[in-house]
């Protein structure tokens, strides 16, 4: 005799294989409380290698219209990818305000404690968006993933989605052209071979410098 | 956009990284993601720490699955592989990976600290639980190779390594309802006519079966 949770795991399956969108919760509940631990590795079991349905157009666009797909998929067509995004839910797993990844950034990359202000700006540039990941260096990716306790490949990779990738520039020159722009590269060549007020130091580096 | 199967969205994902198209590339892991939202969704909900253990409370399924999903998403920096068995072992690997992140969460702010639930990560330092399955699943599939059985390999590479798993079930009755599971996409009551055997036996051996190439793909050691 069959028990009641092989039967809802193979109901689970045929649901599963029909394109029904079974959802876990559901079986898990048609069982005896006593066997709902096992019946959930069961159904883990089947999922890791269950092959994906073939899902109807009405179904696929109740998924995308899914909260949690829209906002991924909208964050990886951000102009800085999937790293916003998924640094903000890592920190806020662990209950981290950006001062205090920074901190244990600064640490973790042995630089002065007063480098900790500093690198949470960066930080701050990173969430909102304003900031390259391509020139993020492969120290701070290394710092990141030990402070956020996720693989570096996952972060670097959240960096490498969409964003970032500019369109080439299509110029069409007018006769005027050259006339009309040579002020404006005045301009940036001063403003190039001007002194900062600050210099450039290995936060700056690290953040800015690439991989 | 209509229903692509896996196989064809990872095909056509790889072959636009290759002739370096990433707008198309992106799309295609777009697609697949948007396929397997219901795989991430509910290993998440059935995910549990340990055997017969808690797993993440109801109310931060949520959290984890989106968590979840967006470590999907960035998986298709790395990710170049055709085959959708392949694709299955990374995405539990990820997924599982990130509910185990979300056990750590009453240890914020304690760094190395011991327990099962506090692997470190190094950086790409990570073995999956399916890594030792294919290995040897890629081993076999060389040796066959080596052996200029092509053609064999050709269809063990069609079939996948779910096939490949399902092969290496012992027990005759479990590995016939799986093929009729996992690769006929049989329903029960159509596997109980097909065998003629009753549905009580189904269920029996789905579950029976379920678990060794569970057991099988994540413990396999050549």
């Amino acid at each position: 005799m069959s028990t009641d949770r092989e039967q809802v795991l193979s109901e689970f399956v045929d649901a599963w294989t029909a394109g029904r969108r079974p959802d876990v919760d559901d079986y898990l509940a048609r069982v005896h409380e006593a066997d709902r631990e096992e019946l959930a590795a069961e159904l883990t079991a089947f999922l890791r290698f269950a092959p994906t349905p073939e899902y109807s157009d009405e179904a696929l666009e109740t998924i995308r219209a899914d909260p949690i797909v829209a906002e991924a998929l909208s964050a990886a067509g951000g102009r800085a990818g999937l790293l916003p995004a998924l640094f903000m839910r890592l920190r806020a797993r662990l209950g981290l305000s950006n001062a205090e990844v920074a901190g244990e950034l600064v640490q973790s990359l042995s630089l002065p404690a007063d480098r900790a202000p500093k690198t949470a700006s960066y930080l701050d540039r990173l969430e909102r968006g304003e900031l390259e990941p391509s020139r993020i260096s492969g120290r701070v990716f290394d710092a990141l993933a030990r402070v956020l306790r996720v693989p570096r490949s996952e972060l670097e990779g959240a960096g490498d989605v969409g964003g970032w990738a500019a369109p080439a520039a299509a110029f069409r020159a007018t006769d005027e052209a050259a006339d009309e722009a040579a002020p404006h590269l005045d301009l940036l060549a001063r403003g190039l071979s001007t002194p900062g007020a600050a210099a450039r130091d290995e936060v700056d580096d690290l953040f800015l410098g690439g991989r | 956009m209509p229903f692509e199967p896996d196989h064809v969205l990872l095909g056509k994902f790889v072959d636009a990284h290759e002739r370096g198209d990433l707008a198309d590339a992106a799309e295609y892991w777009e697609r697949l993601a948007v396929n397997n939202f219901d795989r991430v969704k509910n290993t998440v909900k059935g995910f549990r720490f340990s055997a017969g253990g808690p797993g993440i409370p109801p109310d931060e399924h949520g959290s984890a699955a989106s968590e979840a999903f967006l470590r999907v998403i960035a998986m298709s920096a790395a990710f170049r592989k055709r085959e959708t068995g392949r694709f299955y072992a990374a995405l539990a690997t990820c997924v599982e990976n990130a509910c185990r992140d979300f056990g750590r969460k009453e240890l914020r702010h304690q760094k190395r600290s011991a327990g099962s639930l506090d692997r470190t990560y190094e950086p790409d330092g990570e073995a999956g639980p399916f890594d030792a399955a294919l290995a040897a699943y890629d081993a076999d599939l060389r040796r066959q190779t080596e052996e200029a059985l092509e053609a064999e390999a050709a269809r063990q590479e069609a079939e996948g390594l779910v096939a490949w798993g399902i092969a290496r079930i012992k027990n005759d009755t479990y590995r016939e309802v799986l093929e009729l599971t996992y690769l006929h996409k049989l329903s029960g009551e159509a596997i109980a006519d097909r065998l003629a055997i009753s549905l009580d036996n189904v269920y029996q051996r789905r579950r029976r079966g379920i678990l060794e190439l569970d057991r099988i793909l994540r413990e396999h050691r050549s």
